[in-house]
């Protein structure tokens, strides 16, 4: 062999080394690029034509967005999911916590049946939870009006066909599926709390309150905030609970910008529309996302 | 076999080129129009009856006999909204798409805007021409004049009554307008709970329903033949004010859901004792809920308005319409023909699904007329829907529908509940409407 022909078999061997590592870190980069920039790229384009679907899309610029911005169904929508959020945030996740609290005292019997109560919403089909919540709810025959027309002697709220109480039943929805599947978070979180902790703020004096204040919050700190960052992310959304309960309605009273878009891209077929909608959905959830993440210092190094 | 990772690598490429390769080859809807021999049909529907009629139709010597082509039906089952969502879809993707898809009513018009419609579908004009207007109900699948799909069921509106009840509470079954019955109606209601007909307070879709049915039988309508919106009238006004009135005494009774638990209940325990509903009601409504009520129930024509209108409606119905330019298009259209605009096709499709003929001349033939129904207490039932058939009005839809069944359904519920007046409701309806449909 001459010396020209191992200096050219070493030349490509050290340009095969070269190029190795990429090869084996592209399959990353292919698919983010094929299922994360393309999507969003094309979501981008299409928010700026009118298309139905067959034919080419029509370029119309910023048309969409100024229609979106003076749609009243669009404010509409913003407003409850809003709310939606807000509940969540308030009332969910305070809820779990003291459930899992609850659940982690020390001698409760049943503990276990309680975690599968409490988790059973979750693994439960959302179209059996619609109708039993229709079932529940219903305005002449529901259980909800029977019982409080047994004991209270009144009975006659259209729990589903008004406006108030329409977004009350879906916020009681999401309660109710929810709750249970961020207990177990906390749990998790509680049992991870050193039990010298709790006794030592015991020996100083500390009541089951203050030590609840002042152990307790503090060390669930990570994992409350992983949770609201989520839930937050999650609510801001929300689909499937309006949808199957109230199909947004009375009117659109229950709609969510999840169902904007839903009902914008596949019953009108105004997917340059929905996908308008659906970047503004992005840059809220995402500036939402960032903030919270950025407010309970996610992913911080303490 | 010594299998390296550079090997492995290879091997999975190639295996990856080779199933895009024979991805992109497989295509069986392209080619010539076939003239004539074995006929693969597909078709798309969310109706299992649907599916069973066309699949034995097939195979039926009675209606595809002599044919040039020699049928079999493939069905794809999915949800109404769901059939156009991926005929437009797969047409965009320039994958496969079905020879027949079943599209219903409430579903199409969001097929008339966009030309997708005329790009999608076969224009069935030429086939519908000859019948005029004894063909019924091509107007909801009409586009700038030409017929996209042929209605499956006549879908008449008639009253279904509790004739055991009726006697018992001493109601007269020939009521002549719907303002004698309301107020029979309230004297029930007040005397015993009971209800002579319900409205819906549910979703926007059948609240608007509810409310077109009416609005049909009145005279008026959401649109006329060529798509402009005239749902603003006096007949509009009047059927909302009806129907508040009815609901206010309690001769209506407020149900989410006409196909629901709670209409379920209300028929078992016998607090709603009539309701206007169409023809496939009795299957899927009252035969569904209370079969224990067999031979205890009726129908009759709708009471008139004293202000005019008709004694029929109509409400609901599915259409089958045929994907154009296929190599089977030919086939399928020749298929359809025979089983929708026959009268072997129309009265086939009774006995499948009971399904209305559409064609207007087969209600007063003995094969129709003889049918007795046995939950209806053996009643002649095609004497009543022939009057409804004679008196069918015609029902327009427009590219818009959707937006107005979202935008009218909260306003006319509020009127319902007597919160806002019928043309208060009616103008903001209207209002919510044109700001998302400029252009009509």
């Amino acid at each position: 062999m001459s010396a020209t022909t191992v200096t050219q078999n070493k030349r490509r061997r050290t340009g095969r080394r070269q190029w190795a590592p990429y090869v084996f870190i592209s399959p990353f980069f292919v698919l983010f690029t094929v299922f994360m920039v393309v999507p969003i790229g094309a979501g981008v384009y299409l928010s700026l034509t009118e298309w139905a679907g067959l034919g080419t899309p029509d370029f119309i610029g910023f048309d969409n967005y100024a229609r979106l911005f003076q749609d009243p169904s669009f404010g509409t929508s913003l407003l409850n999911t809003a709310f939606y959020t807000v509940f969540a945030l308030a009332v969910v996740l305070p809820a779990s916590l003291l459930i899992a609290q609850a659940l982690n005292a020390r001698g409760l019997k049943l503990r276990d049946l309680f975690r599968l109560v409490y988790f059973m919403p979750v693994v439960l089909s959302p179209i059996i939870i619609a109708l039993i919540f229709g079932l529940i709810f219903d305005g002449e025959y529901g259980l909800f009006n029977a019982v409080l027309e047994a004991l209270f002697g009144f009975g006659g709220i259209s729990w589903l066909t008004d406006p108030l109480w329409a977004r009350i039943v879906v916020v009681i929805l999401v309660l109710w599926r929810w709750t249970g599947f961020l207990t177990m978070f906390f749990l998790a979180g509680l049992q991870n709390i050193p039990r010298e902790l709790h006794e030592a703020a015991e020996v100083d004096g500390a009541g089951p309150v203050r030590r609840f204040f002042s152990v307790t919050l503090p060390q669930l700190g990570p994992v409350t905030a992983f949770i609201a960052v989520t839930m937050l992310v999650n609510t801001a959304q929300i689909f499937e609970e309006p949808f199957l309960l109230t199909q947004g309605g009375p009117g659109e009273s229950t709609i969510s910008v999840s169902m904007f878009i839903y009902r914008a891209g596949f019953q009108r077929l105004e997917l340059g529309y929905a996908a308008a909608a659906g970047v503004v959905m992005f840059l809220i959830v995402f500036a939402l996302g960032r903030l919270s993440i950025s407010a309970f210092g996610v992913g911080r190094n303490r | 076999m010594n299998l390296d990772r550079r090997r492995l690598l290879r091997l999975l490429g190639a295996t990856g080129l080779g199933t895009a390769g024979l991805a992109a080859c497989s295509s069986p809807t392209e080619g010539p129009p076939l003239q004539s021999g074995q006929a693969d049909l597909t078709l798309w529907t969310h109706d299992p009856g649907y599916a069973t009629f066309f699949t034995e139709a097939a195979s039926d010597p009675g209606l595809v006999g002599g044919s040039d082509w020699t049928f079999s039906v493939e069905v794809t089952s999915m949800a109404p909204p769901d059939v156009i969502a991926r005929l437009v879809s797969q047409a965009v993707a320039q994958r496969p798409l079905p020879s027949l898809a079943g599209l219903e009513i409430g579903q199409f018009p969001r097929m008339m805007g966009s030309d997708i419609a005329p790009n999608l579908l076969s224009d069935l004009t030429p086939l519908t021409e000859p019948f005029g207007d004894r063909l019924l109900k091509t107007q909801p699948y009409t586009v700038d004049g030409k017929v996209y799909a042929l209605e499956s069921d006549n879908s008449v509106s008639v009253m279904y009554y509790r004739a055991d009840l009726f006697e018992e509470l001493g109601i007269p079954e020939d009521v002549e307008t719907w303002e004698e019955l309301l107020e029979i109606g309230a004297e029930v209601a007040a005397d015993t709970g009971q209800a002579i007909g319900m409205v819906s307070d549910g979703d926007n879709t059948a609240i608007v329903q509810g409310f077109t049915q009416m609005l049909l039988q009145r005279g008026g309508g959401l649109y006329d033949a060529d798509g402009n919106l005239t749902v603003l009238s006096e007949e509009s006004i009047e059927v909302i004010e009806l129907m508040a009135e009815g609901v206010r005494t309690g001769a209506f009774l407020s149900l989410a859901d006409p196909y629901g638990s709670a209409t379920a209940a209300a028929l078992k325990g016998g607090s709603l004792i009539a309701t206007v509903m169409p023809n496939w009601y009795k299957v899927y409504g009252l035969e569904a809920n209370v079969p224990d009520q067999a031979g205890l129930w009726r129908a009759r024509n709708i009471p008139r308005f004293t202000g005019g209108g008709s004694v029929s409606s109509t409400m609901g119905g599915t259409a089958f319409g045929v994907v154009k330019d296929q190599i089977l298009t030919d086939a399928a259209l020749d298929f359809l023909q025979r089983c929708y605009l026959t009268p072997e096709g129309q009265l086939a499709r009774y006995w499948a699904g009971a399904y209305l003929p559409t064609l207007a001349d087969l209600y007063e033939t003995p094969e129709f007329q003889d049918i007795t129904d046995p939950y209806l207490g053996d009643q002649r039932i095609f004497e009543v829907y022939g009057v409804a058939a004679d008196e069918l009005p015609v029902y327009y839809q427009g590219a818009g529908l959707v937006v107005l069944r979202d935008s009218l359904g909260g306003p006319i519920l509020r009127a319902l509940k007597g919160e806002i007046g019928a043309e208060e409701a009616l103008t903001e309806g209207i209002s919510a409407y044109e700001r998302q449909v400029p252009e009509q």
